[in-house]
């Protein structure tokens, strides 16, 4: 019996789907921070027990070439997640792992699959130009220098950077910093993106370039998935394949924009999040008194 | 291995390129030291005496013996400065959480960042010495020079220690140094570095004979002054080494342990 072709295309999506580990896989994750002290008892916070819960109970998936927006309001934990699949934080309980490496027991493996931006201007250093930072770290990251050369030769281009390698970082724009910036999370072809924010300093023209450049050159190849939060909505909107909604360390949904849509009724991913999160009675409350 | 080298001589580049950025610098500096070999020049004429002479170990001047000792507090102070000051640099500025993503291990991060330092410290030094034969008469055609720079890169081991102990309480407690403070006061005392060891009371001088730098200053003070061969360093060169051997491991689990801590309780980026 012949086999249609369009099946054995499936099939073979399915066991790449069952065999390739997620890109970014977070199961029961939970993180406590010690209190914050001040005067001498600051001297014994080190010492004392994580009692504050930041995150509880998170589990979530990255699927390879998809990209996830993590959405919550400030304090909410998103960047605490996106710092321990960072291997900058480690978990109070639970795991993260990263194309299948635990962040805990093999973060060396982790660290050689991530960039990371964390939508600051800082972060570089201030006195070597910009090509200099972006040679330095780049061979931090296993690139020899001529690899290191070509490939920031091709991100100049893309993130229109040309005209500033020369020129020592502390005497660019808070914009181009920021592009340079993710320009050293993209150096060594990560397969997954952390972006923490990352358009938070940028002007509206740079932010929409920067999307654009997202969605073009990282996200339609498919080799790198992204997860990334922001409070930006069109950011959002126009980047995620699914939106994870965070609230008080706790994740209340991970789905499609429009599956999130047809579960809450809601017209726009503000009321999504305000009716997930139940403030949207409390918005309306204080419209009211207003 | 290789890839190990290449990312340390990456953390100096990236000092070397920093620090002549800063144009005066180096200029700064070759003139402090003249100043500096110069106080140290008159102080010594002041307070010189045959008696004096007598009772310093491996002969020479106050000058020669004071200059040393000074210098080598300088080099103590470099080790304990440079862990401090490249994380705190690099936590002020942002890089720390950078750097600690990159496939880069936590020893190479550390000997990295202090590998221009020490080579820094080491320059600083040589110009003193320069300054001091130039103008000063500092007898430095009696050196043996192979043992010169064993007992500097023994120091420099036994000293690294000291450094990064005191950046794993930087990391932790985010301010002061009191592994600093200790070691470089306990040394002023017992280090031989102004006036020697033997004129302490016993009970201090079994102090002294705990301290590595009160060995690094008799071998480098033999190995210029008195044109001490490697085999005859061989003891203070062997306790010296003994110290790194017992220190560095330590201190590196310390740090490594301070690293876990920070992001235990997330304030490794915190100042």
């Amino acid at each position: 019996m012949a086999v249609e072709p369009h099946c054995l295309v499936r099939a073979t999506h399915v066991i790449s789907f069952l065999v390739t580990p997620p890109s970014i896989s977070v199961e029961s994750l939970h993180k406590s921070f010690p209190p914050a002290r001040s005067g001498w008892r600051a001297f014994l916070q080190p010492f004392e027990k994580a009692s504050v819960a930041a995150l509880a109970d998170v589990s979530l998936q990255v699927r390879e070439g998809e990209s996830v927006a993590l959405l919550g309001a400030n304090g909410a934990g998103k960047s605490t997640l996106l710092r321990i699949v960072a291997t900058l934080l480690l978990p109070t309980a639970g795991r993260a792992r990263v194309a299948g490496h635990d962040t805990l027991t093999h973060s060396r493996d982790v660290r050689r699959q991530l960039g990371y931006h964390a939508g600051t201007d800082h972060g570089l250093y201030p006195r070597l130009t910009a090509r200099q930072n972006l040679l330095f770290f780049g061979q931090l990251n296993g690139l020899s220098p001529s690899m290191a050369r070509e490939r920031i030769s091709t991100l100049a281009t893309q993130f229109a950077l040309g005209e500033f390698l020369g020129r020592q970082v502390r005497t660019l724009s808070s914009g181009t910093v920021q592009r340079l910036s993710l320009a050293r999370a993209l150096l060594h072809r990560p397969r997954v993106l952390l972006l923490d924010e990352p358009t938070r300093s940028i002007d509206v023209i740079a932010a929409a370039e920067f999307r654009r450049f997202l969605k073009t050159q990282i996200l339609q190849p498919g080799a790198t998935s992204i997860l990334f939060a922001s409070h930006t909505l069109p950011e959002v909107e126009s980047l995620a394949d699914r939106i994870a909604i965070i609230d008080h360390g706790r994740l209340l949904a991970c789905d499609s924009l429009a599956a999130l849509q047809r579960r809450t009724s809601a017209p726009t991913l503000e009321e999504v999040f305000l009716r997930l999160t139940g403030r949207a009675g409390e918005l309306h409350t204080e419209a009211s008194v207003e | 291995m290789i890839p190990a080298l290449r990312q340390m001589w990456l953390f100096f580049w990236r000092d070397l390129t920093i620090a002549r950025s800063y144009r005066t610098v180096f200029v700064v500096e070759a003139v402090e030291a003249l100043f500096g070999a110069a106080t140290f020049y008159y102080v010594a004429r002041f307070v010189d005496s045959p008696g004096l002479e007598q009772a310093l170990p491996q002969g020479g001047s106050y000058f020669t013996f004071s200059l040393i000792g000074f210098v080598f507090l300088d080099y103590l102070n470099a080790a304990l400065d440079t862990f401090d000051h490249s994380l705190e640099e690099a936590r002020d500025s942002g890089t720390l959480e950078h750097l600690l993503i990159t496939q880069t291990s936590l020893p190479i991060f550390v000997a990295g960042s202090a590998l221009y330092p020490f080579v820094a410290t080491t320059l600083r030094i040589a110009v003193y010495f320069l300054w001091s034969a130039i103008l000063f008469g500092f007898p430095l055609r009696s050196a043996n020079w192979p043992s010169v720079f064993a007992v500097l890169l023994a120091s420099l081991l036994a000293f690294s220690g000291l450094g990064i102990l005191s950046s794993s309480y930087l990391l932790v407690f985010k301010r002061g140094n009191p592994a600093k403070w200790f070691v470089l006061g306990i040394t002023g005392i017992v280090g031989g570095t102004l006036f020697p060891v033997s004129i302490l009371p016993q009970w201090l001088q079994a102090i002294a004979r705990v301290n590595p730098v009160t060995y690094a200053l008799d071998a480098m003070r033999a190995a210029l002054l008195a044109g001490a061969t490697l085999s005859a360093l061989w003891r203070p060169l062997a306790t010296l080494l003994l110290f790194a051997a017992i220190l560095l491991p330590l201190s590196m689990s310390a740090f490594a342990w301070a690293v876990r801590r920070t992001k235990t309780t997330g304030t490794l980026t915190h100042s």
